[in-house]
């Protein structure tokens, strides 16, 4: 595909998702700025770097990745994500899972370390393969999928995956 | 699965901020605005390097004195000047950088104008490892997106002053702009450092409650600016640091800059307040650089 018509498909795309990109960002940071300003650099990020995008079809996916990239990146930046992230501790630490006498959903979600949680949103909430996720994440099927179950099952939720 | 229903019902009850579609669109234009400008600047970098290779090979050539003879020259503000000396690149996918360095000609404090020229290589070559690093790190973890553009700009080039901005910006997995500056008094052949054009350290406070007083001002007028100076912002502006990032406009103003994110969402971008010279006239030691 031309350069151009991948610019003007790009655009359209960028154009009409604005509202899933934004909500992506904001169960983020929970926090409106941060959020634009993550939105508004994907977008330049995926303007700037159109060229490595050869395939139409691949540009939700590829739209994503640059996004929580993006998202990660605003967030060390402010300070509110160690670089040894959560999920890095959680696998060299032993399991154990946390019980709640009231258990509050949302407030359980908002403290899954942000990986299971990004997973569960694309999964459930952007309704994305779990192929799609893995692809956006770089990392294997598997990998997803038990990352997956375990941030389920940290919200004692039951369910096929 | 009701437990799901309940949690995609939160997610899908965010608000969405009416200035998001404002966002969206200001990004999209700001990227078609700088590839028309990228095009043409690429073209007079080209030329202006072409120029200074053709200049030096021909002085080297013709005769030796006159490398000599140009030092002797007794105006000296005018030769003054400024030339990449050298360029990095890498063009990979999903992976760019391009680093242009800067180096100073022509003063006669040799001292100076070798420190200023180290600096910039030094700073240029540890930007250059640490992208290559990052982009091994990145190839090990399966790859991604990451860009960084490093350069300079001429702020102001008069008979006494020269005032150099280099800047890094992470295009793409990252996301920072950082703006420094020198400025130099080609006359005198010394280099201006902020805390030297004042009497004492009060400089400090009178710049910025001005800063402040025009943040506030600017929001006033235009809703779309916003900058973290209110109590209550996660981390407000409370003032300049000593050594904050300035350089001197050609029509003798002082103008104080700020990185990407230091005192504004990102989207504001790099910023830059000129401070009107009524507002420093108690605490400049002379009116010999700022007008």
């Amino acid at each position: 595909m031309k350069k151009n018509k991948m610019y003007g498909v790009l655009e359209d795309f960028i154009i009409q998702n604005k509202e899933s990109h934004y909500r992506l960002a904001y169960s983020y940071t929970k926090n409106k700025e941060d959020a634009l300003d993550i939105v508004q650099e994907s977008i330049l990020k995926a303007l700037n770097s159109v060229d490595s995008l050869a395939n139409a079809e691949h540009i939700k996916t590829w739209f994503y990745r640059i996004l929580v990239n993006t998202s990660l990146d605003v967030l060390r930046k402010k300070g509110k994500l160690s670089y040894v992230e959560d999920i890095v501790l959680e696998m060299n630490s032993e399991e154990k899972v946390d019980i709640y006498e009231n258990f509050d959903l949302q407030n359980a979600m908002d403290n899954l370390p942000h990986h299971y949680r990004l997973i569960i949103s694309f999964r459930y909430f952007e309704d994305l393969k779990l192929e799609e996720i893995a692809a956006i994440l770089g990392e294997n099927l598997n990998t997803v999928k038990t990352q997956l179950y375990a941030g389920l099952k940290r919200l004692r939720i039951e369910m096929e995956v | 699965m009701e437990k799901i229903r309940e949690l995609k019902k939160n997610y899908e009850d965010v608000q969405i901020p009416e200035e998001l579609d404002f966002v969206v669109r200001k990004a999209i234009n700001t990227h078609k605005r700088k590839l028309k400008k990228r095009s043409k600047k690429e073209l007079k970098w080209a030329s202006g390097v072409a120029a200074a290779v053709i200049i030096l090979t021909v002085a080297v050539n013709t005769n030796s004195s006159i490398a000599y003879a140009m030092s002797e020259v007794p105006v000296v503000g005018k030769l003054v000047k400024v030339l990449m000396v050298r360029e990095y690149m890498i063009k990979e996918d999903t992976y760019n950088a391009e680093v242009k360095v800067p180096a100073v000609e022509g003063l006669e404090n040799q001292g100076l104008q070798n420190s200023l020229n180290e600096k910039y290589l030094a700073e240029n070559e540890k930007l250059y490892a640490e992208f290559s690093k990052d982009i091994e790190d990145l190839k090990a973890a399966g790859g991604g997106h990451l860009g960084v553009n490093s350069g300079y700009v001429i702020k102001t080039d008069t008979d006494k002053i020269l005032s150099i901005g280099r800047y890094v910006v992470n295009t793409v997995g990252s996301s920072s702009t950082t703006f420094k500056y020198d400025t130099v008094d080609k006359q005198n052949q010394i280099l201006i450092v902020l805390p030297s054009l004042f009497k004492d350290d009060s400089y400090i406070d009178v710049i910025s409650e001005n800063i402040k007083a025009q943040m506030r001002q600017q929001m006033k007028e235009d809703t779309q600016k916003f900058y973290w100076v209110e109590e209550g912002d996660i981390s407000p502006f409370e003032k300049i640091k000593a050594d904050q990032s300035f350089y001197i406009s050609s029509n003798h103003k002082l103008v104080i800059s700020f990185d990407k994110y230091e005192v504004a969402p990102g989207y504001m971008g790099v910023i830059e307040f000129e401070v009107p010279t009524e507002a420093l006239s108690n605490v400049l030691v002379s009116n010999e650089y700022i007008k």
